[in-house]
């Protein structure tokens, strides 16, 4: 294959069923076909039991297909042997803050995953504050790790999986637990790494979270229901809605004004463009308002 | 003790109680203090000798005056156990009968007897306890969890050459300590949760079904949710490419210095000689010895 | 999944519920005459039911090392006296986890239940005879004593030990077998 051309994750035709071959199987995932290149921010949505976080464990081979088959940089997952590169190719934050942390002290914590590669102790250190710096906790480096606020400890976390040098990090509902302000803060430092050239894909409820991605794939049943950049996605609201699924609130706002006002526009996704938007109807220029 | 009647247990959930006064004792390596401390329990069950153990005594209080810890603090948890001591020394004496068998008599009255051995076993006791209570108060005044966390394993790591589980055994108690905050957390949790049902967790002594039946919807489900918490930190670790202690490198480097081969060497001084004197019998040796001359 | 990454992991947080239930004084009992009942063992069972006896030995081990710590820096009665001594605090309760776990391997083809049952009061009494037995062998009470403590406490604390293992496990078990995520 060309190396060049080999997409970053490629998944064809992957089922997976819990208690396979049991009487208590359950399906979750049925026949996925899918791609996402290097450098990509990909939303997954879906209501829960849609089979989310079962596709995103597949990316970093802790789930194993029972059909079908993941490539990660052309290594298949099923094959053993190659575990490690999959794993540092593919960095994973979980949604419970706590329960992700291994040790008692930040910088141990972020030691963790490059101690269990074996780099070797300067570049280890390296590594670390590396990573510390990256998600901002630089200064908390010897604090005891169960005393950061939520949205320090999912940072935290982050570092974590950045000090195995991942392409891709995956973040499974990793802000479902967090306030306003440490999401926000979540949010910036996962869009600063997408803009150095980190591939994201973030499983969410968050709408506004979804919004800010470049494509948007929406789960129903274990399968791919929709799938497209946000702004073609957030104007179905009538097939999302049977989805179980909810619009942002600026493009539910937008939505309405057009109906009501001549030539607003209907497909606004944020806050900043609905105002823009609004300022633009009152005839002052575009971001001024505010 | 009754239970708090506050939901706040994360303050009372620590191991130990770390005083920090920038001691030389504080700053020692923590295998030093491992190691000492280790020899501290040895030689207090294995040595008989008063001599041995006042020596010891004598240690920890040096100890304890290097590392700049108030006296009243050491003792604090000394002072309550005073009347069970008194009272436990007391049953070594007069209670257990195997002291009065080819024992010689000191006094005698009624069914009260006394014996030079139940006499000594009495006082062994109180020594033995109040070495220990101190050693190990001057250990944890001066050592923090993650001190001890560090200490235990790189204590542990040359064992896994003679392929024990050091590796894995160690970060058994990184994971033990690591999940204190998170336990007092969901229980608080729990805790609230019951009380908002009608659960009274308030002061005042229960019977034991009362307090059985109050523990119980809490317990289980501190278990459960335990459990269910283990399971994400396994996806986590192994995420993060745990697989077992092979081939693994360290952040964290202990770095020993002279004063640490000082203490453990004074250590292993002082236990062989409080071994020895217990071998030859030297309080015998010294009592007959004060008795013929004075 | 790694078997051993979960054994760990198992062992670690239920040595934690050991020493968090011992710190908080939540696992005492008041019991008679002032004497209290612990539950501080029964993570050791259920640690030993779930994950074998290993993860029994350690869990058993750390129970045994912090009631040694405990018993000599924040002793609040007369047994944390005997406590101080390792062969009294730790060295029993290393084999609470492998009994109930023989116990429970043995009995588990007949019935789940009242395997997990009689393991939670094999490991319980495991506890209450060697601890008790070390006491009099270290001639720390008198044998006449042993027998009435053991009765007195060891029965309760079996009861109490079986009910919560049996609770525990049985639900843990029904979890992990109807959530779709049992082999996560």
């Amino acid at each position: 294959m060309d190396g060049a051309e080999e997409p970053l994750i490629r998944i064809e035709g992957l089922h997976y069923t819990y208690q396979a071959g049991t009487h208590r199987a359950v399906p979750a995932l049925c026949g996925i076909d899918l791609t996402i290149h290097a450098g990509e921010y990909v939303a997954l949505l879906g209501a829960n039991g849609s089979g989310k976080s079962t596709l995103l464990r597949h990316l970093n081979a802790l789930l194993l297909p029972t059909a079908g088959n993941v490539w990660i940089a052309g290594w298949n997952t099923r094959d053993a042997t190659h575990l490690r590169n999959v794993r540092t190719t593919v960095g994973m934050v979980f949604q419970v803050p706590d329960s992700q942390i291994v040790a008692t002290v930040v910088e141990e914590d972020v030691a963790f995953g490059p101690e269990n590669l074996g780099i070797p102790e300067d570049e280890l250190r390296q590594r670390v504050d590396w990573a510390l710096s990256t998600v901002r906790l630089s200064e908390l480096q010897h604090r005891a790790s169960h005393l950061l606020s939520a949205g320090q400890k999912q940072r935290l976390a982050i570092a974590g999986a950045l000090a195995m040098h991942p392409r891709c990090l995956l973040l499974d509902e990793a802000t479902a637990m967090l306030d306003p302000v440490g999401r926000r803060q979540l949010l910036e430092t996962v869009g600063h790494l997408h803009q150095d050239g980190m591939t994201v894909v973030a499983a969410t409820h968050n709408m506004a979270e979804a919004a800010l991605t470049q494509r948007i794939i929406v789960l129903s049943e274990g399968q791919l229901a929709l799938q497209g950049e946000p702004r073609a996605i957030f104007s179905q609201i009538e097939t999302l809605r049977a989805l179980h699924l909810d619009v942002p609130h600026p493009t539910l706002l937008a939505r309405e004004l057009s109906a009501r006002v001549d030539g607003f526009p209907a497909d606004l996704l944020t806050i900043g463009e609905l105002a823009d938007a609004v300022a633009t109807y009152l005839g002052e220029p575009a971001g001024a308002a505010i | 003790m009754p239970m708090a009647s506050e939901f706040e247990l994360l303050g009372r959930v620590t191991i130990g109680q770390y005083l920090p006064t920038g001691s030389l004792v504080h700053s020692l390596d923590p295998r030093a203090k491992l190691l000492v401390v280790l020899l501290l329990i040895i030689v207090v069950i294995v040595s008989n000798s008063l001599i041995g153990l006042s020596l010891l005594l004598l240690a920890v209080l040096a100890g304890l005056a290097v590392a700049r810890i108030p006296l009243r603090f050491a003792l604090a948890g000394l002072r309550p156990m005073l009347p069970f001591l008194i009272l436990l020394a007391l049953l070594q004496v007069f209670a257990i009968p195997q002291y009065s068998i080819g024992a010689t008599v000191i006094w005698h009255r009624g069914i009260l007897t006394i014996t030079d051995r139940s006499l000594l076993a009495g006082i062994l006791l109180i020594a033995r306890f109040s070495i220990m209570a101190l050693g190990l108060s001057l250990f944890s005044f001066s050592t923090t969890t993650t001190e001890l966390t560090h200490g235990i394993e790189h204590l542990v790591r040359p064992l896994q050459t003679l392929r024990l589980p050091a590796h894995e055994f160690a970060l058994v108690v990184n994971i033990a300590i690591r999940f204190l905050p998170i336990l007092a957390e969901e229980t608080e949790r729990l805790m609230k949760a019951q009380a908002s049902r009608g659960a009274d967790f308030g002061r005042g002594r229960r019977n034991f079904v009362q307090r059985t039946r109050l523990l119980l919807p809490l317990l289980v489900p501190l278990f459960l949710v335990s459990l269910r918490r283990a399971d994400q930190l396994i996806e986590a670790m192994e995420a993060r490419c745990y697989l077992g202690g092979k081939g693994r490198t360290h952040l964290i480097r202990l770095q020993e210095r002279l004063p640490d081969y000082v203490v453990v060497a004074g250590a292993l001084g002082l236990a062989t000689g409080a071994i020895y004197l217990s071998r030859v019998n030297a309080d015998r040796l010294l009592w007959s010895w004060l008795s013929s001359h004075l | 999944m790694s078997r051993t990454t979960r054994k760990i992991v198992i062992a670690g947080v239920m040595g934690a519920i050991s020493i968090f239930l011992g710190a908080s004084h939540l696992g005492f009992i008041p019991w008679l005459a002032g004497a209290a009942l612990t539950i501080m063992h029964v993570p050791v069972i259920i640690g030993a039911v779930l994950e074998g006896p290993w993860v029994g030995l350690a869990i058993g081990f750390i129970f045994g090392a912090f009631s040694l710590l405990q018993g000599a820096i924040a002793p609040t009665g007369p047994a944390d006296v005997w406590f101080t001594n390792p062969l009294v605090s730790i060295l029993p309760r290393l084999l609470i986890g492998p009994v109930a776990w023989l116990v429970y391997k043995a009995l588990k083809r007949a019935n789940e239940i009242v395997a997990l049952a009689v393991a939670g009061v094999a490991g319980s009494l495991t506890n209450t005879i060697l601890v008790l037995g070390a006491l009099g062998l270290f001639r720390f009470l008198p044998w006449a004593l042993i027998g009435t403590i053991a009765v007195t406490n060891g029965l309760p604390e079996a009861v109490v030990a079986a009910i919560i293992t049996v609770a525990v496990v049985a639900a843990w078990k029904r979890i992990e077998t109807g959530r779709k995520g049992s082999t996560v």
